[in-house]
């Protein structure tokens, strides 16, 4: 097995104002490009980061009274 | 004391610290792969070989494991459940980890070996991730809501990191 490291990580080969945008069904393709110019422990950290930014806003959320505790 | 919010690296840490053979799927496989969602678990299915799952039982003592169903028992799994091909849905002192003794179609370790492949996350940090592709085989044939919306951005990813790689 050959170990992947961030090195490995591919480089965009092509101009970006030539790619779309979104996809036929809305994906957001940008957001995707975005993830691959990352090296796997950067897009850890990326959803490290998401997980605890939508927890502090549900707690903020819930500490407010606009959503019930479950 | 649970987390409220996953910690993926101190998980990843403990099961590496203890040396545990197991590849990731699920929706931390997505983010490693490039895919950008959101999970709040970790999935990982661990070669159900007596030693391993030695290696596995004693990260999960350490991670204070314990049934998230069973949360007021503090449950805690045993070698005979991580033997099982069931899946053991666990809470942990980093947040939520889910241990598949096989997922869809019955697929165990050894059946996702060849479509997993191993990723740096630091130096000292290297995890075995399964690919594209597979995941997408698995979601589509699981074909539940949550996979299918999930679907679309794994296929574009896919074709996105194909493109790149020319």
């Amino acid at each position: 097995m050959t170990p992947e490291t961030p090195a490995e990580v591919v480089p965009d080969q092509g101009p970006v104002e030539d790619l779309p945008a979104y996809g036929a069904d809305g994906t957001d393709l940008t957001l995707i490009r975005w993830m691959l110019s990352k090296t796997p422990g950067e897009r850890l950290d990326i959803l490290q980061g998401s997980v605890r930014s939508l927890t502090r806003l549900r707690d903020a959320l819930r500490n407010n009274g606009l959503l019930g505790a479950s | 004391m649970p987390s409220e919010i996953t910690d993926y690296w101190a998980l990843l840490e403990a099961l590496a610290k203890h040396e545990v053979e197991a590849i990731v799927i699920g929706g931390v496989c997505a983010v490693l792969r490039g895919a950008p969602v959101n999970t709040f678990d970790l999935d990982i299915v661990p070669r159900r070989e007596p030693e391993n799952l030695t290696r596995l039982l004693a990260a999960l003592e350490e991670l204070d494991a314990y049934y998230r169903e069973a949360a007021h028992r503090r449950l805690r799994p045993s070698l005979a459940h991580l033997a099982s091909p069931g899946h053991q849905l666990l809470m942990t002192r980093f947040g939520a980890l889910d241990v598949l003794g096989t997922t869809t179609g019955d697929r165990s370790y050894e059946d996702l070996l060849p479509h997993a492949t191993e990723m740096t996350l630091r130096d000292d940090l290297t995890v075995r991730v399964l690919d594209l592709p597979m995941l997408i085989r698995l979601k589509e044939e699981t074909n539940r809501d949550k996979d299918r919306v999930v679907l679309p951005i794994l296929r574009h990813t896919l074709a996105e990191e194909q493109r790149r790689k020319g």
